[in-house]
């Protein structure tokens, strides 16, 4: 059923609150390095789809494959330090920790990991110099603009070495210029360093970089 | 745990950290104060038997003759036999024992109160040797006397005069102040246990209300085990008999009637009451700062954060503000424990303790020990706050944090 290649699998994925079914018997893969995007207007369930392919969320019916794990039946615990080692996310409201400064939020993952302070910051300082946000080391979110926070949510996603980034409407919060920028960093990561990732949005100019575009409609999958 | 991002967080959170850790300090002052003041009066009320180097005094009350002349014994204090003596010291828990002898003295031209001690036993009233204003104290087989200062100087009497007392002739040695010693068993007049012991089995009048032998007494002071003091003085009843007079720690904590000094389980209450407020101010504060937070613990979650990561981070957080409550809340009940410091309070001696005739001047006055309230706190109640504060910290953050480290990061993180 599962190509080798396939870093991200779901099948026959359903999500219902109740009675109402928000996620429809999806099944889909993501290959290795690709980039796809994930469209589909408000409340069409792409959000709830991509947290139960990230392990966020259990789903009612229906399996998920990560890196060639079924994360479906996995406990909270485990799906959590599976996510430290296998997955980052970014955010459409960035969620940066306020009283943590931009290298500190970077370095949010690390936290809970034995690792010198020397070695977080040393793997977070250049994750930001990477961003071009070197001189933003010890700004605390409020001191930033929202394309600076994106980017310093992208380093965040990037610090563990991911396999998959998961990606939710990271524009969403930003104006075009801004919003074309990050987009410009998220091809970059997918070009030049072969990251897959899965991006969620309802805009489809944006959808169009992506390699392959998947629409979904109440629940359903279109293509 | 991350210990940077503890006091990142916690000083972020100025506001609301520094009311938690106020609200339970305070909660924590009040139970130090509280407890320091119970036993401020506790040993407050141990003042006036320990200026006597004893934990129990001992009288047995009984008649006077009708006619007051020459050596009677105080109605609130008769013959204690020596075989009885002999039984009190054999009951356990007592760990020394001072005998004297408390006599009226209706001489023809004067009325004299007179105590006779054990001039070195350091268990009853030999205190009175810090108190010589003028002579020396009583040498041991000397038949001499002391005589209080106030009157020596009201009836004129002088170093090395020679006062009669009973038909007895005794040379003044010393003069003594003894307003700031105890005031049991006050004397107009001081001299050797085995002088009184003998005035008093020579007198007939004495003897026709309250037989006395010359090894008897009627006044003891017992110095006992402090775990034991309770069960001594119920022993003690029990050998003579329940109207005997046994004057405790206790029972002049019951005599101060303070509500600190009623009883121990005011404060237990109080300080329980304090506690329970501390608490509560800490829970709630701590509680809206989870809440706010819960955002952020799901993006933790997120990242990789496991349920016992996001406990310890809170939990971290809330030992942290456990404890500086606690140095703080000391901090105030020093300061509170030096101001009550200042404080007087009066002991109340039972006329019984320190019998004077009332016909004669100042004899029916109340008499009071006034003493500083001495408030300190202990290492160990300081200690164990400390802790209960950092309990109290740790409990609220793994409460709080089992709590909230259950959220699913997906409800918290969908996007507005």
């Amino acid at each position: 059923m599962n190509n080798k290649s396939d870093i991200l699998v779901g099948v026959d994925l359903t999500k219902t609150y109740g009675e109402l079914a928000v996620v429809k018997g999806v099944s889909l893969a993501v290959r290795a390095g690709e980039f796809v995007s994930l469209v589909g207007k408000s409340g069409c369930g792409k959000t709830t789809l991509l947290s139960i392919l990230s392990g966020l969320e259990h789903p009612t019916h229906g399996q998920a494959f990560l890196t060639g794990k079924e994360i479906t039946g996995a406990s909270e615990d485990e799906l959590a330090l599976f996510r430290r080692e296998n997955v980052g996310f970014i955010f459409q409201s960035f969620n940066l920790i306020p009283t943590l400064s931009a290298w500190e939020n970077v370095a949010l993952p690390l936290f809970p990991i034995q690792m010198s302070e020397a070695e977080r910051r040393r793997r977070a300082t250049e994750l930001l110099d990477q961003m071009e946000l070197a001189h933003r080391l010890e700004h605390l979110p409020a001191a930033l603009s929202g394309g600076e926070k994106q980017r310093v949510a992208i380093a965040r996603a990037l610090i563990n070495n991911p396999k998959i980034v998961f990606a939710d409407e990271p524009t969403g919060n930003l104006d075009t210029a801004t919003g074309d920028a990050i987009m410009a960093i998220l091809n970059q990561l997918h070009r030049r360093k072969g990251m897959t990732i899965l991006m969620v949005t309802h805009e489809p100019e944006l959808a169009k970089t992506a390699d392959r575009v998947l629409h979904m409609q109440d629940g359903e999958m279109l293509s | 745990m991350n210990l940077r991002y503890v006091f990142k967080e916690l000083t972020h959170q100025k506001r609301r950290t520094i009311i938690s850790i106020l609200g339970l300090s305070i909660g924590i002052a009040l139970f130090v104060i509280l407890n320091a003041l119970s036993l401020a009066y506790h040993e407050a009320a141990r003042a006036p038997l320990k200026e006597v180097g004893a934990d129990i005094t001992v009288q047995r009350p009984g008649n006077v003759p009708q006619e007051l002349v020459g050596a009677v014994f105080p109605c609130s204090a008769v013959t204690i036999g020596e075989e009885e003596i002999e039984d009190i010291k054999a009951i356990p828990g007592i760990r020394g024992m001072g005998k004297a002898v408390l006599l009226w003295i209706f001489d023809p031209n004067r009325a004299w109160i007179v105590l006779g001690i054990e001039q070195n036993n350091p268990v009853g009233p030999s205190i009175l040797k810090n108190f010589i204003t003028e002579g020396r104290y009583l040498e041991t087989g000397k038949p001499e006397v002391l005589v209080e200062a106030a009157y020596a100087r009201q009836f004129g009497i002088r170093l090395g005069d020679h006062v009669n007392v009973a038909g007895r002739s005794y040379p003044v040695v010393g003069l003594i102040d003894a307003s700031h010693a105890s005031k049991i068993a006050v004397a107009n007049l001081y001299l050797p246990l085995a002088e009184a012991q003998a005035i008093a089995a020579a007198s007939k009048n004495l003897q026709s209300v309250s037989p006395f032998a010359g090894e008897d007494v009627n006044l003891l002071f017992i110095r006992a085990d402090q775990d034991r003091i309770t069960t001594v003085a119920a022993a003690i009843k029990g050998i003579l008999g329940e109207k005997a007079t046994i004057a405790t720690p206790e029972s002049f904590l019951k005599l101060l009637g303070s509500l600190f000094a009623l009883s121990d389980k005011f404060t237990l209450a109080a300080s329980i009451i304090a506690m329970i407020i501390a608490i509560l101010v800490a829970f709630k504060t701590m509680a809206g700062n989870v809440a706010e937070r819960a955002r952020e613990i799901g993006v933790m979650k997120a990242v990789g954060w496991t349920h016992r990561n996001v406990t310890m981070q809170l939990l971290a957080e809330s030992v942290i503000q456990g404890f500086a409550a606690g140095v703080l809340g000391l901090l105030i009940a020093q300061a509170a424990a030096f101001a009550l410091g200042f404080m007087t309070v009066n002991i109340p001696i039972p006329w019984e303790m320190s019998p004077t005739p009332h016909f004669l001047p100042g004899g029916g006055d109340p008499l009071f020990k006034t003493l500083r309230l001495p408030v300190h706190i202990p290492w160990s109640l300081a200690a164990f706050a400390l802790l209960l504060s950092v309990i109290i910290g740790g409990l609220t953050g793994a409460l709080l944090g089992r709590h909230i480290s259950k959220i699913k990061p997906s409800e918290v993180l969908r996007h507005e």
